[in-house]
């Protein structure tokens, strides 16, 4: 009975530690393709001064603490995240269009939430893929 | 001449494929939209302001009124002294429209809000944004406290304008109405026995109807910290009991989800009728420029925590 209970006990503790390093490790982004009728969107908003402006605001308030300040992936909050963020200012990012872009910040998935009812109006949303686009190196 | 033309707008807007850039003409919009962000919070310390979440927000308020600093370190500055709470809900179920129910400490009042945005500051067609809140609170203390069940209700009413002056500063001036049903009485006496012109009369301590006018600002420091004021001046002159100006100063943080409002205020109440008509905490005696006395054992700390979801 004895050797049962002990047999039990550490099945037990074994998966509740396996649990707790699944938990504890970032996994790498999976792959995330985007439908081609919105990789296609043009951009209708001029990457100017104004427009960058609106797009560093929204940054701030709603992408900064998870993307980080310059989009390295580095915010407070990146940390806590089961993936791991990709570093905007990389090719793999900057290569996306920016119907591609504007896509997964209106969508979400997984971590990232959705905002397209957040920030409803679509303008803004494309301003801040304008201002994603000054992380480039 | 056809297939020219077909070929001419069918390439316009054709992706290239380098470095994820579109190669199209980006139109510059020509549809002036309404300022942003001229506050941050639906609240400003103790006022609303002209801020309406979009559609489908839904957002949690939790108030906190500590005690006054008055006596000091015996209750440590007001912080184990009884406070005030409230919390409340809200919900904006069609665009510019919130409404919003909330209990609150201060004699067990339930209100019940709503905010509307009449129509907002933008470049070329409005220089302030302007937005209605009204409320109403249900004191719901045990029947003993009133002689009719009317008794209970006060009311709220106030226009908030506010403009964004620019990305740093905003002001906000908000006149308001507030109405309660019962105020205590006194009796009041005239004429003289002898002549048989003697006659008792109830008068009320108060008015029924208080008229008074809040200027708030919020200045921004960072992008997500900015420094608030605001100031409540009553208007109506009561035959007693005459409520005390307010004055708040605070400091604000946002996050894409929150916002947090820490600050010293004179406010007690949290209900805007309330705090409008029994404000006893005196800021200060203002006698001239130079002839100012402060009263700090009339303020108090104090702050809100918002909590907003996007459904």
């Amino acid at each position: 009975m004895k050797r049962k209970f002990f047999i039990a006990f550490n099945v037990i503790a074994v998966v509740i530690l396996a649990s707790g390093f699944n938990y504890g490790f970032q996994q790498d982004p999976k792959p995330w393709p985007e439908p081609d009728k919105n990789a296609k969107t043009a951009n209708p908003i001029k990457s100017d001064a104004e427009s960058l402006k609106t797009g560093k605001e929204i940054w701030t308030k709603h992408c900064q603490s998870c993307h980080g300040k310059m989009g390295k992936g580095d915010g407070s909050k990146a940390a806590q995240l089961k993936t791991v963020l990709s570093d905007f200012s990389s090719s793999e990012v900057q290569n996306q269009t920016d119907g591609a872009l504007f896509y997964k910040s209106s969508e979400g998935r997984d971590d990232m939430p959705s905002f397209k009812k957040k920030i409803p109006d679509a303008d803004e949303l494309w301003s801040v893929v304008n201002y994603m686009r000054t992380f480039k190196k | 001449m056809l297939v020219l033309l077909f070929w001419v707008a069918s390439s316009y807007g054709q992706v290239t494929g380098d470095s994820g850039a579109v190669d199209t003409e980006k139109p510059t919009p020509v549809k002036a939209k309404p300022v942003k962000n001229t506050f941050e919070s639906i609240w400003i310390i103790d006022n609303a302001t002209v801020m309406v979440p979009v559609k489908g927000t839904f957002e949690m308020d939790i108030m906190h009124r500590f005690g006054t600093l008055e006596t000091g370190y015996e209750d440590f500055y007001g912080f184990f002294a009884p406070s005030n709470i409230r919390l409340g809900f809200d919900y904006v179920p069609v665009s510019n429209l919130m409404v919003g129910l909330s209990i609150a400490k201060a004699n067990m009042t339930w209100e019940g809000f709503a905010k509307y945005s009449i129509f907002k500051q933008t470049k070329g067609k409005s220089p302030v944004s302007v937005t209605y809140f009204g409320s109403m609170g249900v004191d719901t203390r045990t029947a003993d406290n009133f002689y009719h069940n009317s008794d209970r209700y006060t009311f709220f009413n106030q226009i908030l304008i506010a403009r964004k002056i620019n990305d740093k500063l905003s002001i906000q001036v908000a006149p308001s109405v507030s109405h309660i049903n019962v105020v205590n009485g006194y009796f009041k006496t005239s004429g003289s026995v002898a002549d048989s012109t003697y006659q008792t009369t109830v008068e009320g301590e108060m008015k029924h109807n208080h008229f008074a006018l809040a200027i708030s600002a919020r200045y921004k420091l960072r992008p997500s910290m900015a420094f608030l004021m605001s100031y409540d001046q009553p208007l109506t002159k009561h035959p007693t009991n005459n409520p005390n100006p307010n004055f708040s100063l605070g400091i604000e943080f946002n996050t894409s989800s929150h916002a947090f409002q820490l600050f010293v205020t004179n406010y007690y109440y949290i209900i805007p009728q309330r705090n409008n008509m029994f404000n006893t905490n005196n800021f200060a005696t203002i006698k001239s420029f130079n002839d100012i006395t402060l009263y700090p054992q009339n303020w108090l700390i104090g702050f809100n925590i918002t909590r907003l979801w996007n459904w």
